[in-house]
């Protein structure tokens, strides 16, 4: 019931951010000089008023801002100006899977490297192995994704020939641009389990699960690492934010063809719907994921209550 | 069940974590075509109709065949370049011309066939191109066709009093589907009902679809004559009850009887009297207005070649390109589509000539980084880079896999003829002359373009392009001077307006250079994004601004009809009454030489005034495979797919 | 003088226990946190380190480099790091005003041919290679290139760093990339300060529906994708109709692109200010204020901002290096800073472009890549730093 009513309220905080999103976005894109009918050979007055009553680029602003409103709530965005064989709801659809599968490969990357290495860092605490762990977790989490990927483009694609250039479409070519992705997140949350680690492992209770014999393994996996948990999970929401603008990049660099390359040539070419309908379905996401994280949270800590 | 997920929380994750692992991994994997290709951008549209870029083009010549196709055919020119024929190796296997030029009639061959297997007919041809001039779908390219008797008074809904009309009833089987159309009558229009102080304006209010020749309210009162009888209606594009239309009813009641004034979907130019015909199943005629050497090669453009018409109707005007959908009459066919990332076309057997056609698979990618393109090249995984970069060239250059030719496109720059003091042609022309054409080709471009001293390529057939001097700093601080700027005094900073792209830049900075150190002209540079570019040309609010234009086929006219007076890509306000009067006369010249004259006259014209400054001819740039066999070096660029085949022989790089 | 004697004791006595107290009190938070700073030797390298970049990012005009924005494609095309010397030129270009000056001196005044010269003389000094080399610099920049050129004449650095494909001097770029990127860093974060702090202060004192409206407000803007919306301003902004508007007003654009990021960076900031006001403002000083009738904006900004500074500062070296990366990030996407400005964003753009299997010039992006991503490791580590020194309950952290 609690967790209904959170939903619930929730829906609604996210019917109020879409909405603001879209009436920003909507009045900034109609004032931003050039239009997506302009093309590489000038249109003929006649072609173009078709055109733009074919869009509905012809009425008031104002009705085009309800019409396009209404038609948002009923989940159309119509069509795409130039994908012109596509709606937008079928490019986003295409988009989204993309880059959800390239998001999530960097997520698991990002955690099970980023809590390996702090588990080891913690366990290990100031030797080699922390040190340098450490150097690399803060290391990963200076260097700009786009630096890493041109460095590891270098290394693995020319000089070992290990994966393909860019592409999508086999397993080879996603590995690179998803640790790529990752490699910041792995390096937050390396540090974060370090930390929390630490903390639980200096515990009396931990103390006395040696005492009783555990062996320790069994602490450390236990008991620590549900210590580790409860900051690497409140990360991961700043961390899935990261990860959207992160493939940006990567999606750009790797010639993937995801929801970041739609919208940053619709943003370009002015395709007005395209750019709207990758935006709101961005800030669903993030609204979704941020919640989705405040759930879990509550599920793991006893002593969160949702509100 | 909190507690329960409390409890398994690490495993409920790592499971979640393992499923969608395995999801994002299997996520559509393809086999590998056999032959992949970069084609440098995501194509708009597969739609003949509506697609307009050489991108688009390449794969529409794949899916669709036209009526004739423009093929490399003959002897390579002192450059190596094969030239490009339209030729009767496509739809048509035969077409005559009548004696004075006007009549064009193609023979369709009798195993054309849809890849559904339905016969191509002469009607499909008839009822595409209807389709391709039909105001509603708003074809940009819609003018190649204008050479037709009466095409350009259907596109544009210019209907005269007298002029026969067809009728299009609000009864579409679907709704908000343009096809298949409504109830069609075919009749006369004997009144126009206009309001009679706007009757004159230009533009279309753009919300009655029958409109674009015609402007805001109208009413049509129609005449059909039916075994003898004649009945007259009235009907309107707009609603009834409009405001505007009620007015109208209003001024013309005595007149007319309105009383059952119908609302319709289109009043438009009877088609049938459009000088675009199916004879007979096989027998396709086209009258055209005057004499159109360059016909044929319209006819092998792209926007002209058919759809079919069951799945157009069947699916609506966007579904049907959806693979899947596709019924094409080309060597390919559409097996997938994957957004921004790649076309898969496989072979289609049912092709006329499909046993001519090598490959089996093709992958049509959509990078837009040339470095990107180019690595994957040289990296195995693709086998035709259409675009490498320029820093590169000269390495690429000595490598046997480039293939590099001057074809017909020319890099100029507009000059804006309204504005002081570009609106004196001495100083258009000093402009032209003060730049070091040779040093740009040599030093940013690099690939082996040709310095331009005219804006019509060579290599067109039999024609001789004109000239406006060459790279003079002396003549053209003569020219200046004698506009009345010695050194440049008194001459105001000109803007080089040009788009954010490729080495425009560079381009723009030698030439501000050129221009201050040998005139003494302070020039400024303006970059914009591509589409603000597109609309500050448009509106005219530059100087002097970058441009390219790529000939649409192999005939002078393909550049030098974009600058008649007001023409919509003239652009640079520049009008010549003779100018106009050449371009008009070629168009009814049925002599090749004396017309090639005429052009000649007409480019030098244009030459001698200077609206535009020519700065090199492109070459086209191609990394191919060694392992691709039937890839030729041509004066358009043109390299159909279905000519390529795989040497696997040749296989190891 | 007898009767306020006893007073004045007793006021120096209780002003002698406030100054006391004052100094025990301001040496134990700040003196000890720097204390325990200075025992942290990776942070105080970092530290050293980045004192040492933005001093010369300042001083770049002033140093012996070559011009970052001048090309010359025909002879310096994308060439390797080396030592060849390379001369600016602007002596020869002022000797060669100054052999025009004593020729105008030997001329009749009035002459033909002395108006000639003048004329000529003014031209050169209109169009002056400072200009040219330095993209018409303001004023401060013009001073410190006047200053390299009194010291150093025509000399410059070799292009150790090679040169890019315009053939300009990639060392060159780097240092004046710097500027552009440190001051978006400082800027929009001292943007971000001013809002998070003001915002959260309010929201956290009011406390009550206000608070709740604010931070509901927060965790919307929390879920707006911002950096989306920054694209679609930026190539707002690069209209050229905005652009003459900002330039009227004399706004570059660069200047709103740092307050543009600065503005979407307050969301935490607003956060940990409300949190620790809210702790603080039930503490006795606060009613002491009260009581001695300061307005609601004095107890905000004069008594609880400045107590919960700690954090702050805490936060804004993290925010720092992050800002940094954005802007890093926007100028990689082609949204961000616009040539003839140069950011290290910018820099590791163009390196990328030009990184391929044929011939690598790592020199490109290798140099622009190693300034940017040393920069933001000094940052982080001196951010770890300043966060254990000062909250020594987070320490171990």
């Amino acid at each position: 019931m609690q967790v209904l009513m959170f939903l619930l309220k929730r829906f609604g905080w996210m019917i109020v951010t879409v909405w603001i999103v879209f009436t920003i976005s909507f009045f900034l894109m109609r004032h931003i000089p050039g239009g997506p009918l302009n093309g590489e050979r000038v249109l003929s007055e006649a072609v173009r008023a078709r055109l733009e009553a074919r869009y509905n680029l012809d009425a008031p602003l104002s009705e085009q801002y309800f019409t396009h409103l209404w038609n948002t709530m009923r989940l159309d965005f119509g069509p795409s100006f130039k994908l012109q064989d596509y709606t937008v709801n079928e490019v986003l659809a295409q988009g989204l899977p993309v880059s959800a599968a390239l998001g999530i490969l960097g997520m698991v990357f990002a955690i099970s490297i980023g809590m390996t290495s702090g588990v080891i860092s913690a366990v290990r605490r100031n030797s080699v192995y922390d040190y340098s762990f450490m150097l690399l977790a803060t290391l990963g989490i200076a260097i700009p994704n786009f630096v890493l990927a041109a460095m590891l483009i270098v290394i693995f694609v020319f000089n070992l020939q290990m994966f393909p250039a860019a592409g999508w479409g086999d397993l080879n070519q996603i590995i690179l641009p998803a640790f790529c992705l990752g490699a910041p997140f792995a390096g937050y949350i390396a540090r974060l389990t370090r930390t929390g680690m630490l903390e639980v492992l200096g515990n009396d209770y931990i103390r006395t699960a040696y005492a009783k014999g555990l062996s320790p393994r069994t602490v450390v996996l236990k008991h620590g690492l549900r210590g580790a948990l409860l900051p690497v999970v409140s990360y991961l929401g700043p961390a899935i934010a990261g990860i959207l603008t992160g493939s940006l990049v990567l999606e750009r660099i790797f010639v993937i063809p995801g929801m970041g390359s739609h919208f940053i040539e619709a943003a370009i070419q002015r395709d007005y719907t395209l750019a709207m309908g990758a935006l709101l379905t961005y800030t669903v996401l993030l609204f979704v994921m941020n919640t989705m994280v405040d759930l879990a949270y509550s599920i793991i800590d006893p002593r969160v209550k949702l509100e | 069940m909190v507690r329960f997920l409390r409890k398994y929380f690490p495993i409920c994750l790592l499971l979640l974590a393992g499923v969608s692992v395995i999801w994002a991994v299997n996520l559509g994997t393809l086999p590998p075509a056999e032959f992949v290709f970069n084609n440098g951008t995501e194509v708009k549209t597969i739609d003949p109709a509506k697609a307009t870029g050489v991108p688009e083009g390449r794969v529409i010549n794949a899916l669709y065949e036209g009526l004739l196709r423009s093929v490399p055919d003959g002897d390579p020119d002192e450059l190596g370049r094969t030239p490009t024929k339209p030729k009767a190796v496509a739809m048509a296997d035969d077409y005559r011309v009548s004696n004075d030029g006007t009549v064009y009639t193609f023979h369709i061959r009798d195993n054309a066939k849809w890849s559904n297997g339905d016969p191509v007919t002469a009607v499909d041809f008839a009822w595409s191109w209807m389709r391709f001039l039909h105001p509603e779908t708003a074809s940009e390219y819609n003018y190649q066709l204008f050479y037709a008797v009466n095409a350009s008074k259907f596109a544009f809904v210019d209907l005269q009093e007298g002029d026969p009309v067809e009728v299009e009833m609000k009864d579409r089987p679907v709704p908000g589907q343009m096809f298949p159309r409504g109830t069609v009558r075919h009749g006369r229009l004997v009144s126009l009902l206009q309001p009679h102080d706007d009757h004159q304006s230009a533009a279309d209010d753009g919300h009655g679809h029958g409109g674009g020749g015609i402007s805001g309210a109208a009413i049509f009162v129609v005449e059909f004559q039916q075994d003898g009888t004649v009945t007259t209606a009235a009907y309107t594009t707009q609603a009834v009850e409009s405001e505007e239309i009620q007015a109208l009813v209003n001024a013309y009641q005595g007149e007319y009887d309105l009383s059952e004034l119908t609302s319709v979907e289109h009043v438009l130019f009877d088609f049938e009297h459009v000088g675009i015909k199916a004879i007979s199943r096989n027998e396709f005629e086209v009258t055209l207005n005057s004499p159109t050497p360059y016909f044929p090669e319209l006819v092998a453009f792209y926007p002209l070649h058919p759809v079919h018409r069951p799945s157009l109707e069947k699916y609506g005007d966007r579904e049907f390109t959806k693979p899947g959908n596709l019924v094409g009459n080309g060597p390919f066919l559409l097996k997938e589509r994957r957004i921004r990332d790649r076309l898969r076309l496989v072979k289609n057997d049912q092709y006329w000539n499909a046993e001519n056609v090598h490959l089996e698979s093709v992958d049509v990618l959509a990078i837009q980084s040339e470095t990107t393109s180019l690595n994957m090249y040289l990296n195995g995984q693709l086998d035709w880079d259409t675009k490498p970069p320029n820093t590169l060239i000269p390495l690429l250059k000595q490598r046997e896999d480039f293939v590099s030719t001057p074809f017909l496109a020319c890099y100029f720059y507009r000059v804006n003829t309204s504005k002081p003091p570009l609106d004196n042609p001495l100083v258009r022309k000093a402009l032209n002359m003060a730049i070091d054409k040779q040093s740009i080709v040599d030093n940013i471009v690099k690939g082996g373009q040709i310095p331009a001293r005219s804006f019509v390529p060579p290599g067109m057939n039999g024609y001789e392009s004109a000239y406006c001097g060459e790279y003079n700093v002396q003549e053209a601080k003569r020219l200046l001077a004698e506009a009345g700027y010695p050194n440049g005094q008194g001459l105001p900073t000109i803007e080089i307006l040009y788009n954010t792209a490729d080495s425009h830049r560079d381009i723009a900075e030698v030439i501000q250079q050129d221009w201050k150190k040998n005139l003494g002209v302070d020039v400024s540079l303006r970059n914009l994004e591509w589409g603000t570019f597109l609309d500050t040309l448009r509106v005219g609010d530059y100087m002097v601004s970058r441009s390219g234009w790529i000939g649409d086929y192999a005939d002078p006219n393909t550049f030098l009809d974009m600058f008649v007076t007001d023409g919509p890509n003239n652009q640079t306000k520049w009008s010549s009454r003779a100018y106009d009067n050449d371009i008009e006369r070629a168009k009814y010249e049925s002599d090749p030489a004396k017309r090639m004259a005429i052009f000649k006259e007409a480019e030098q014209r244009l030459m001698d005034e200077q609206p535009i400054i020519p700065i090199y001819f492109y070459v086209s740039l191609n990394m191919v495979n060694t392992r691709v066999k039937g890839f030729s070096a041509n004066l358009q660029d043109v390299h159909p797919l279905h000519l390529l085949s795989i040497d696997s022989r040749g296989a190891e790089d | 003088m007898s009767i306020s004697d006893p007073q004045k004791s007793e006021l120096e006595r209780l002003t002698a226990i406030l100054r006391e107290a004052h100094e025990v009190q301001g040496v134990s938070l700040w003196a000890d946190a720097w204390k325990r700073l200075k025992r942290n030797k990776a942070a105080m390298l970092s530290l050293w380190t980045l004192c040492v970049i933005v001093l010369l990012a300042i001083l770049t005009p002033a140093l012996p480099l070559q011009s970052p924005i001048f090309q010359d494609v025909k002879n310096r095309e994308l060439l390797p790091p080396a030592l060849d010397s390379y001369s600016l030129g602007i002596g020869e270009y002022d000797l060669e005003t100054d052999r025009l000056r004593a020729e105008a001196r030997k001329l009749e005044v009035g002459s033909a041919e002395y108006v000639e010269i003048q004329e000529a003389i003014a031209a050169r000094q209109q169009t002056h290679p400072i200009d040219l080399y330095w993209n018409n610099p303001g004023f401060i920049t013009r001073g410190l290139i006047k200053l390299r050129l009194a010291v150093f004449g025509d000399y410059c650095i070799p292009s150790i760093f090679g040169t890019d494909k315009l053939g300009r001097d990639v060392l060159s770029r780097v240092f004046w990339g710097s500027r552009v990127s440190l001051a978006c860093g400082f800027i929009a974060t001292l943007v971000s300060l001013i809002i998070g702090v003001s915002y959260g202060a309010i929201s956290g004192y009011l406390g009550g529906m206000v608070d709740n409206i604010m931070m509901r407000l927060v965790d919307v803007f929390y879920s707006i994708p911002f950096i989306f919306i920054v694209i679609f301003i930026m190539s707002f902004l690069s209209s050229p109709d905005i652009r003459l508007t900002l330039q009227e007003y004399n706004i570059d654009q660069i200047h709103v692109f740092f307050l543009l990021i600065g503005a979407i960076y307050w969301l935490t900031m607003a956060r940990v200010v409300r949190g620790q006001v809210i702790s603080l403002k039930n503490e006795q000083f606060i009613e002491a204020a009260k009581t001695i009738g300061a307005t609601r904006m004095q107890i905000v900004f004069r008594h609880l901002v400045p107590n919960v500074m700690g954090i702050v500062i805490v936060y804004l070296t993290l925010t720092i290096p992050a800002v940094i990366r954005f802007e890093a990030f926007l100028s990689f996407l082609g949204m961000g800073v616009n040539a003839p400005d140069i950011s290290w964003g910018l820099l590791v753009n163009e390196g990328v472009q030009v990184i391929t299997i044929l011939k690598t010039y790592w020199w490109m992006i290798a140099f622009s890549g190693m300034a940017l991503a040393l920069t933001l490791f000094a940052l982080n580590f001196l951010g770890d730093g300043v966060r254990d020194a000062l909250d020594p309950k987070l320490k171990n952290k």
